[in-house]
This record gives structure tokens, C-alpha cells and sequence, in this order.
């Protein structure tokens, strides 16, 4: 990892995560196909730059949900993709997962950072992240993240971030996968309503889990900031590791038909960046070294907190 | 209106013209697919409604392709979780979606004020994903289901319904067993494999039995490329006493989207659409990748 980033950690002074990629990308009218990675690349690294010129000491690749499955998924099986599929389907991902790698690394070249801030490769489930019940076996989960964590690793990432892990099973899966890889991994849990995993696993055997297999760091995202204020304090008694949270605001929308997820959130506006610093605040009291946001929100609030926290890290009153 | 003047032209053993695709041609006009464009953009779809009734089609099938209440849960672990993180519409966003279909399409035919008659067929197709019969639902689930779809699009006013795109007899069956409650008539269209099978490995032969004893009004293939439609119509045509038609897709699915290509312009798709009415068909229509251009061209085989 970014030795900057790592000393930051060890010393305990908080790391500014970037906003989201895709909600922020549609809700900017960019056309929801590949990631906006083949059509939109230069709004993609736009959104990178919008991130870094509000203080993210990580920026996060766009690459949430996509691996080959949420392609082979729409299909009967591999051969009728074959058939009646666009050629271009064939080796598509990890295609789409380079270049994600390369706009964030040219977005942070051209803002003259790249020895402060870090590009995470970001995993995610490999099924619906929010169906845990659709989660593939163990084994084909670590075959499945290796091979984007290897693209990744190649393509120049910093660290791996393992973001909306929604069981205990694939976060395993995915944790030993980046490591088997080479990649300094953290690891971030979805929570459910129950304010646990999704899949109602308990947060605290998710988190000795993750530490057994060797993050580096904890977190919880993907569920509304009051959530996250909950889970962070869990996180505080449950590790030693660097720990922290990044919500989500508003409602998730989802589209009329695909089965993917497809970034849309509306009721954003309930939360302004002032309240979402607000919020944030008190995941720091409770001693969270790593905040950002995730879908709804936009550079503004990733400008907020980095007010808030002050250039050098240290918090202001 | 209603479906009378189609069934007489069918029994007249008239070529009925189905319209083209809808959602790929939202796509081919540079616009998003975004909640069907229903709520955003209706004047829009109406308007691609039009331009089919102007080509000559005799059915207009809604913008509804996989709309229901499932499509939008099954983004979500349960409903504890729907409620609790997702937008406080989606109870009844597919409902009202659907019925917004269906009125556009009845609003383009009262515009267009076409000399030829044009029946509304709501578009309704298996509850999960068309070319997964895995996942499909239990018989019963499906036609809890089917009852609320089918009501929906009945109050709002179709003259039938297609079930298109179907991958299972038992998903067909169960369908039209409730649109007869309701008094709907219905056409069924299934997705067919390089053998002209489903994709559950039926046959159509099967499909066929099965169907018409429970009073389909026609059965038909589509969604699958030119090719393999003709060796679904093979199949088809030595077993049914009922109409039948075929509509295949031309180009390539590129997920989410639609990859359109020039392998099969008009004329093509006109000579390959000849041979499926040499072969019995009398219900000729274009599944994804069509445009208005290719169901004109089809006008040649009334």
C-alpha cells in the first residue's frame, strides 16, 4: 500500500475516502452500460478529479458489481451468450476493470498526487450485492475473486477494497483472494436493517473473520449514515484494526428490469453535506479512522468532511 | 376496439402484422431505458407507436417487456429491507407503469387513426428472467402473479395479451389459465433454441398440447436470432391447429443494451419472415433490434 496511506493509519489520523462513482455518473446522465467505462471515460475521470480536488486521500475504481457474471447472468448459459451475445461479452471484464484502473491512476497523475493519495481496486459481491442469498460456494467465490483481484494487482492498484460484502463466506473468499494476489486488503460489510450483515450474520464474527484472514482495516457501508453511526460503534469495541464507515444517502431506485444492480438513488437531498459531516463527527468520536460516502452522495460532501477534518488530519473542534 | 377484427383476419387466414421491437428502438433513438421511459418520456414512446401503426402493424405491443412487481423486490433481500432502504414507490410503481403502457399504446392508435385495424396487446413476459428458467417461480407463485399483472393491463384497457418470450410450458400454461378467468385473449410467444425447443428442453409440440385445449388464441416463437425461429416454426407448424406466427431479434444482445448490426436490413428480414408464412405462419412481427423499416417491409406479405 501507499506508504503515506500506511503511516496515516498507523498514527491514527483519519484517511478521507472519495464518493461514489456510479449513482453520482447516472445521476450526471451518463448512460448506465459498461461502467460508463467504454462510452464515458473522461467523465468518469472527471468525477476521479472532482474527488481528489475535495481532499479524498483514496480514490475508489468504478468498478462496483462487475464482474463477469452480471453479464453470463442475462444469459441460458455460456454457449447462448456465444450465440446471440455481442462478441465484445468474450474477456470483457477484465478489459472494463483496466481501464477503471487507468483513469483513476491518470486522474491522480494529472492532480500531481501520486505519491498522497491511493487508488483501491474496489470487489464486491459477485451476485446482487443486496441478495445474499443469491452468494456462490466458497470455492467458486476465491477462483472468481482472484482473477479480478490478478487484473487489479497488474493494472497498478495500491490496496484492494472489498466494498458492500454482504456474508461472512465470500468476504473470506474475496479477503484471501486479494492476498493470494499480493494486495493489502480492507474490507467493508453491508449492513442489513437488523443493523448486522445482510445475510444477518453477526458483525462481530464478520469482523474476527477479517481479521483472521488479514485486512488491514474494517468498515461498514452501503446503509443509511444512522446505520453506520450504530455499526461504527459496534467496530470500536469489536477490532484494533483502522476502522470506519461510509453511508449511503437516500433511497435505492432500481430499474424496471435488470437484474444487476443499477446505481440510482433519489432523496438525496435529505441529506446535505453540513448534516452528513454532522453525522460523520460522531463515527470519529467513536474513534473511526476512515470516512467517505457511498451511493447519493457527491464531491460536495467529500469537500465537507475534509473541511471539517482539517488538511493535516487533525480534527477541527 | 377489441380483438374481434384480428381473429376474423386470422380466421380469414390473413397475415396479421405484429409491430416491431420497442425497448431496443428506445435504445437505437439515443435515449435511456430508464423506468421503460413511461413516466419520463411518454409522448416519446408513443410516438415510436405511431410510427409502427403508419408501418402497417396490425398488434401494438406494449412497453411493459419484464415490468412487474418483481422486477423491482427481487433488488432487494426482503421487504423489511425494500422499506427500509428503497424509494417509498416501488409497492406500486410497476403497477402504475403498466397500465401507462397500455394507455400509450391505446393513445397512439387514436391518433394515428389508421384505415387498418390495430388491436392493444399488452406485453407480459415470464415473471423472472426470460432466458433463465431456473429461477422461475413455483406454479402458484406465478399465478398469484400473473392475476395482479393481468387485472392491471385488463382495467386499463388491452384488447389481449401477448405472453412473449416464455420459457417454460408450466409459466404458459399457468398464465393462460388465469387471462381465461379474466376473459382476455391471449397469444403466447416462446423463446426457442438452435433446435427449435425451449429452453427447458420441451417441445413445442408439448407446448402445443398443452395450450390449446385451454383456448389460446395463437402460439408463436420469438426473441431468438432468424435462423433459429425458422427451426422453431418447423417444429410448430406440424402440430397446431391454431394460428401461428414468429418474430425473431436481428443483431446481438449486449447487455444492458442492444448491439444493432446490417445483417439482416428490411429486405433480408422480409425474405426469411416469406418463408416462415410458407411454412404455415400467419402472425408476422420483429422481436429486438426491428424498426418501423422492417415491419413495412413485412407489408409486402399480407
Amino acid at each position: 500500500m501507499l506508504e503515506a496511506l500506511r503511516t496515516r493509519l498507523q498514527n491514527r489520523q483519519p484517511v478521507l475516502l472519495d464518493g461514489p462513482m456510479g449513482s453520482e455518473l447516472v445521476r450526471r446522465g451518463v448512460r448506465w452500460r459498461k461502467h460508463g467505462l467504454l462510452t464515458d471515460a473522461d467523465k468518469v475521470e472527471q468525477l476521479h478529479a472532482e474527488y481528489l480536488s475535495a481532499g479524498a486521500d483514496v480514490l475508489r475504481t468504478n468498478t462496483f458489481q462487475l464482474n463477469p457474471r452480471i453479464y453470463l447472468n442475462v444469459f441460458r448459459n455460456r454457449e447462448h451468450m456465444r450465440h446471440i451475445g455481442a462478441p465484445s461479452l468474450e474477456g470483457l471484464t477484465p478489459k472494463l476493470l483496466r481501464t477503471s484502473v487507468e483513469v483513476a491512476r491518470r486522474a491522480r497523475s494529472k492532480a500531481g498526487k501520486d505519491a498522497q493519495v491511493a487508488v483501491a481496486g474496489v470487489l464486491s459481491p459477485l451476485e446482487h450485492c443486496f441478495r445474499p442469498d443469491l452468494a456462490p460456494a466458497a470455492e467458486a467465490a476465491r477462483r472468481e475473486h482472484e482473477e479480478q483481484a490478478r487484473v487489479f494487482a497488474e493494472a497498478g492498484v495500491d490496496f484492494l477494497l472489498l466494498e458492500s460484502m454482504n456474508t461472512i463466506a465470500e468476504a473470506k473468499a474475496a479477503l484471501a483472494a486479494g492476498r493470494a494476489a499480493g494486495l493489502p486488503v480492507w474490507v467493508s460489510f453491508l449492513l442489513g436493517p437488523e443493523g448486522e450483515l445482510l445475510s444477518r450474520e453477526p458483525l462481530e464474527r464478520a469482523v474476527k473473520e477479517a481479521e483472521q484472514g488479514g485486512a488491514e482495516a474494517v468498515l461498514v457501508n452501503c446503509a443509511p449514515p444512522q446505520d453506520v453511526t450504530r455499526a461504527v460503534g459496534k467496530l470500536a469495541k469489536l477490532t484494533s484494526l483502522p476502522f470506519g464507515g461510509f453511508a449511503h444517502l437516500g433511497r435505492f431506485s432500481p430499474p424496471s428490469w435488470k437484474f444487476e444492480f443499477f446505481p440510482q438513488f433519489v432523496e438525496s437531498e435529505s441529506w446535505p453535506p453540513s448534516r452528513y459531516t454532522d453525522e460523520a463527527r460522531r463515527w470519529r468520536e467513536a474513534g473511526a479512522t476512515i470516512l467517505g460516502a457511498c451511493c447519493g452522495a457527491a464531491p460536495d460532501h467529500i469537500a465537507a468532511l475534509r473541511g471539517w477534518l482539517g488538511s493535516n488530519g487533525r480534527s477541527r473542534a | 376496439m377489441s380483438y374481434d377484427p384480428i381473429r376474423d383476419k386470422l380466421e380469414r387466414r390473413e397475415t396479421v402484422i405484429l409491430d416491431g421491437a420497442i425497448g431496443t428502438e428506445i435504445l437505437r433513438r439515443n435515449v435511456t431505458w430508464e423506468d421503460h421511459q413511461l413516466a419520463n418520456r411518454p409522448e416519446f414512446v408513443r410516438g415510436i407507436h405511431e410510427d409502427y401503426i403508419r408501418a402497417g402493424a396490425n398488434v401494438l405491443s406494449t412497453n411493459s417487456f419484464q415490468l412487474c412487481r418483481r422486477a423491482f423486490s427481487n433488488h432487494f433481500r426482503d421487504d423489511a429491507h425494500r422499506h427500509h432502504i428503497g424509494a417509498t414507490d416501488l409497492d406500486t410503481r410497476a403497477d402504475k407503469l403498466l397500465a401507462a403502457s397500455v394507455k400509450l399504446a391505446l393513445e397512439a392508435r387514436a391518433r394515428a387513426k389508421a384505415s387498418h385495424p390495430v388491436a392493444v396487446a399488452a406485453a407480459v413476459t415470464t415473471l423472472e428472467w426470460c432466458f433463465r428458467p431456473d429461477l422461475a417461480p413455483t406454479a402458484e407463485q406465478a399465478r398469484q402473479e400473473y392475476r395482479e399483472i393481468f387485472q392491471v393491463v385488463k382495467d386499463a384497457g388491452a384488447d389481449l395479451v401477448l405472453l412473449e418470450t416464455v420459457n417454460s410450458i408450466t409459466e404458459a400454461r399457468v398464465g393462460l389459465e388465469v387471462l381465461r378467468e379474466l376473459g382476455l385473449p391471449c397469444w403466447v410467444g416462446f423463446v426457442c433454441d438452435e433446435q427449435g425447443k425451449l429452453f427447458t428442453g420441451e417441445t413445442l409440440a408439448q407446448a402445443v398440447g398443452t395450450l390449446e385445449p385451454l383456448g389460446v388464441e395463437a402460439i408463436l416463437v420469438n426473441c431468438a436470432p432468424p435462423d433459429d425461429i425458422t427451426a422453431g416454426m418447423k417444429q410448430l407448424a406440424p402440430h397446431a391447429r391454431v394460428p401461428i406466427g414468429g418474430y425473431a431479434h436481428i443483431g446481438r444482445f449486449d447487455p444492458p443494451e442492444w448491439m444493432f448490426t446490417d445483417e439482416y436490413p428490411p429486405v433480408r428480414y422480409r425474405e426469411v419472415a416469406a418463408a416462415w408464412k410458407q411454412m404455415g405462419a400467419r402472425i408476422l412481427g420483429g422481436c429486438c433490434g426491428t424498426t418501423p423499416d422492417h415491419i413495412a417491409a413485412l407489408g409486402a406479405l399480407r
